[in-house]
């Protein structure tokens, strides 16, 4: 067998020496055309480690200029314990929704959608009115952050799962659907959680609803510890079909052409997806268009299939953002406008600009 | 013997519609069914025609006008899942009313009317013009894009609402409900009505300027006139409703799709049948929220939110199942269209 | 490669009905027929790109299913007609594409190399670092042809691979085919429209007709105008050009 296969090479290397002009010809072009893709190849690497490195540096510029800002000095070691969990959570939260944006857009083969579509806000925003609705705000299961964030991941990752696994199985795997019921899941949850909150005592709901806007603000170091730890789980869980990224860019024919087991490997990364975006969004509260923005800038800059350096830009490119603009809302416009208002006006108009751009979708 | 057949659905419906009507009137919160009450039957008709009446109304406008509107936006676009609320209708008449409010605080209904069918013409237009620009591989991407691009025109929403506090006075008309409709009241169906005489009219027309720009123009018929035209009795529809009720999101969306797969995509035809199905759908939505949490009742874009979205998924996943013979998606038979025609 | 009983159902319609045949080693076969006949669903559940209904579908005497989806791409690559890709890929990285099967993402020496001859032998050299949606339709074809080239499989299937391309394209990639069979050796299974590239190139036709065998056999066993006829529904008159028949018809 490996005989054979020898052979066949064999075969074509004096295949491809008889349909060049003479040998000496072909042979000269071989080595051209090893160098110059060798040489590019390289260059290529070496300059997206370098806009890589200009990123990280920019992320620290901010990081350092959040934590910094009209620090007074007396009180540097109070202001500092103060905004550490907030950048961590940011640091945080840009990775899980650039990286997760990444994985989907490749695995839906679309660049213009993100996670956001399938309507997981909103099924935040329900679980969350749910859990005040049916205990109520003075419950544990409210009261308490740390018990609280793990109530909503528990109950949203295992939402998510029965919904979108039953989503994905009932459309065979036909993601542009599983997408357009998303949207409407959406509605349906923001209807159901309306529903609730009319019947809800006005108290409650003051309560409830603080917790509704995305903020940094609320996350203490128990929570960050445990949202790294079960990140740290997924990927290495998904190390497999992390690397299988690259080839699932051909599209799904090429992709099992090439022996990709293609349905289980997209389910599971899309189960990882949807765990991170729980992360993000029980980390943070709702926040939309974020990860469309970040992962299309990361594409247009790197400009490349290997997602190593896809995933790593995008998430850079959310800390960027979103610690600087956290650091804008603060300073400059004293927390009247929410974050969230931004990314979500700022990420629909380059969504159009991107439509425009490409022309077809 | 054919007409009959042909009209049996038609009148089928008819005759719900008018029974859940006549229904309706009698559920509520002070019981009409007479007996009960002491004071007799002045005070009962007084309840009736002060409240009931006017809701009823109201109801059926907007279950016809939202189902029109879908259909004619659905026919023009060559899309099934076009709708004033996949297709940024909706939200820009909500931006129309808060620049309405912002800038004439003290505006009559009126102006609010004209600031919401200004502000959704131009969203509708905006949306038409850029989805006609892209080539799209899937008809699903579409809607999509409608929902994305209304997901932005509700972001300047809340932008402009945050800074000027006008939050609460705004969720007003992103919550559909009927509760404040009474005597006098009757602006919708002013509003509404008309629009509707002149989309029956028009019907044939909407017809072959689906069938695309070519079709058409062999036809004898000006694409860009008629697209223009039908595209704003929609956004004028979509916008009267929004004003006098608030939003009703679904209805334009779910009602033409159930009706064509019993009926086909001849609009004429079905135009009567989705409006019909439109009033009942709303009428039984409304009768829910009203039962429910008796006495109190729930706004009817909840009702519509849940049942809509479940029905719309419902939709969907047979049409998976199904293949494309029970929804044909985005092309009209051009037989039948043409028969229809001559 | 052979297959038993082979059926495909779309919403309750019949697209492929029980079809079997036996697919000879190292030769051309070329599927032809009418539209809607079943030729690419066909070629689709032998390569596991499409799941049957029923039947078997074997590939060196074991089902298709059950082998492992990495293996078998080391001995079978199929290329679709529809090959959309979103991203910026140079033609090397493309032809290094079918080098996964073999050492995924990390390429050693030997993958490189076979890279290399599979871009030289489709003539791409000086496009080599080209971006692949900046080539023409034909160019494009011929790096999608040299990945499966490069992934070295014993059998290489391709759905109508002379879709959108001009009549200079077309014949060349027929001859591509062809010395694909016969300097390489490999067994090719493909789509065909233009039956005189059938009829010229193949050594063996599969004619099918709503979803069966019409006629299986060599060149000169199918290339009849009686045959041709019944599959086609119109006449046909043949000639005789290098020993090859050819139909013409109007």
């Amino acid at each position: 067998m490996t005989a054979s296969k020898a052979a066949s090479h064999r075969q074509g290397v004096t295949a491809a020496r008889r349909c060049g002009e003479s040998e000496g010809a072909s042979s000269l072009s071989g080595s051209i055309s090893d160098s110059i893709s060798g040489s590019i190849s390289a260059s290529v690497g070496r300059s997206s480690a370098r806009k890589i490195a200009v990123m990280s540096l920019l992320a620290l510029i901010a990081a350092a200029a959040y934590m910094l800002v009209s620090v007074n000095p007396k009180f540097a070691a109070y202001a500092f314990k103060l905004r550490a969990p907030k950048l961590i959570t940011i640091l945080i939260t840009a990775f899980a929704i650039g990286g997760a944006t990444v994985v989907f857009q490749t695995v839906i083969n679309n660049n213009i959608v993100t996670p956001c579509l399938l309507g997981m806000n909103a099924l935040y925003t329900m679980v969350h009115t749910m859990i005040v609705f049916f205990f109520n705000t003075g419950s544990v299961a409210f009261a308490n952050r740390n018990v609280s964030f793990a109530v909503d991941l528990v109950v949203m990752s295992f939402a998510s799962m029965i919904i979108y696994g039953w989503l994905f199985k009932k459309t065979k795997y036909n993601v542009l659907y599983v997408l357009l019921v998303g949207t409407v899941l959406a509605n349906f949850f923001g209807s159901m959680q309306s529903t609730m909150v009319r019947v809800m005592d006005p108290n409650e709901y003051d309560a409830l609803l603080v917790t509704l806007v995305a903020s940094f603000s609320k996350v203490n170091a128990d929570i960050i510890t445990f949202a790294l730890a079960l990140m740290a789980v997924v990927i290495f869980a998904l190390r497999k079909e992390l690397a299988l990224l690259n080839v699932i860019t051909l599209g799904k024919e090429q992709a099992i052409n090439l022996g990709v087991d293609y349905d289980a490997t997209i389910r599971r990364l899309l189960l990882g997806v949807t765990i991170f975006i729980t992360i993000a969004t029980a980390l943070v509260g709702p926040i939309s268009f974020l990860g469309l923005i970040i992962a299309n800038l990361s594409r247009q800059l790197f400009k490349t299939y290997r997602h190593a350096y896809l995933i790593a830009g995008s998430a850079l490119f959310g800390m960027i953002a979103l610690v600087a603009g956290q650091t804008v809302v603060e300073h400059v416009f004293v927390y009247s406008v929410p974050v969230s208002v931004f990314v979500t006006v700022g990420g629909g108009v380059y969504f159009l600009f991107l439509l425009m751009r490409r022309k077809a979708v | 013997m054919g007409i009959i057949k042909e009209r049996k659905i038609t009148v089928i419906l008819a005759g719900t519609l008018t029974l859940l009507s006549v229904f309706s009137l009698f559920v509520g919160v002070i019981d009409l069914r007479g007996g009960a009450a002491a004071a007799g039957g002045l005070g009962r008709l007084d309840v009736l025609l002060i409240s009931r009446l006017p809701r009823l109304l109201a109801i059926l406008c907007t279950g016809v006008g939202m189902s029109v509107a879908g259909l004619i936006m659905q026919q023009l676009c060559m899309n099934k899942f076009v709708s004033p609320t996949t297709g940024a209708t909706l939200s820009s008449a909500q931006l129309g009313i808060l620049l309405a409010l912002l800038f004439m605080p003290r505006s009559t209904l009126w102006s609010r009317a004209a600031f919401a069918f200004a502000s959704a013409l131009t969203g509708t237009w905006l949306f038409i013009w850029f989805i006609q620009r892209i080539k799209f591989k899937d008809t699903v991407m579409v809607p999509l894009v409608g929902m994305m691009f209304g997901n932005v025109i509700g972001g300047v929403t809340s932008l402009l609402a945050y800074r000027y506090e006008m939050t609460q006075a705004l969720s007003t008309w992103l919550v559909g409900h009927f509760a404040l409709v009474i005597r006098g009241r009757y602006e919708i169906v002013y509003l509404v009505l008309p629009l509707i005489v002149i989309a029956f009219i028009f019907a044939n027309h909407f017809n072959i300027v689906g069938m695309g720009k070519t079709f058409s123009k062999n036809l004898g018929v000006n694409y860009g006139v008629v697209l223009f035209g039908g595209l704003t009795i929609a956004a004028a529809i979509t916008a009267s409703i929004v004003v006098v009720v608030g939003s009703v999101s679904y209805i334009g969306l779910i009602v033409p799709n159930i009706v064509s797969m019993f009926k086909g995509d001849k609009i004429r035809g079905s135009l009567i049948d989705a409006a019909l199905s439109g009033a009942i759908f709303v009428l039984v939505c409304d009768l829910i929220g009203r039962v429910v949490i008796a006495p109190y009742e729930l706004p009817i874009e909840l009702i519509i939110g849940i049942l809509g979205s479940v029905l719309f998924v419902a939709i969907l996943i047979r049409r998976l199942s199904h293949g494309r013979k029970h929804i044909s998606l985005g092309r009209v038979k051009a037989s039948r269209a043409i028969g229809g025609i001559q | 490669m052979r297959s038993d009983a082979l059926t495909k159902i779309y919403d309750g319609k019949t697209v492929v009905d029980h079809i079997s045949f036996e697919i000879p080693k190292g030769k051309v076969v070329s599927f032809i027929g009418p539209n809607g006949a079943g030729k690419s669903t066909v070629i689709g559940m032998l390569s596991r790109l499409i799941a049957r209904d029923g039947g078997t579908a074997e590939f060196e005497g074991k089902d298709v299913a059950k082998w492992k989806s990495g293996e078998l791409a080391k001995r079978l690559a199929i290329l679709t007609q529809t090959n959309n890709i979103q991203m910026k890929l140079t033609v090397w990285e493309l032809v290094a594409f079918g080098r996964f099967p073999y050492s995924g993402s990390h390429l050693t020496e030997r993958d490189n190399q076979a890279v290399r001859q599979a871009i030289e032998y489709m003539e791409l050299t000086d496009l080599t670092d080209s971006f692949i949606d900046e080539l023409s339709g034909g160019q494009r074809q011929r790096a999608y042809i040299a990945m499966v080239i490069a992934q070295d499989t014993e059998y290489v299937l391709l759905d109508e691979p002379t879709n959108n391309l001009d009549i200079y394209h077309a014949s060349n990639m027929m001859k591509i085919i062809r010395r694909l069979c016969d300097e390489l050796g490999k067994t090719v299974i493909l789509v065909l429209h233009e039956i005189n590239y059938a009829a010229f190139y193949s050594d063996v036709i599969c004619a099918f007709v709503d979803g069966k065998i019409a006629a299986f056999g060599s060149v000169k066993e199918v290339m009849n105008p009686t045959t041709l006829s019944a599959i086609y529904g119109v006449d046909f008159e043949m000639i005789e050009v290098n020993g090859k028949p050819l139909s013409i018809y109007y």
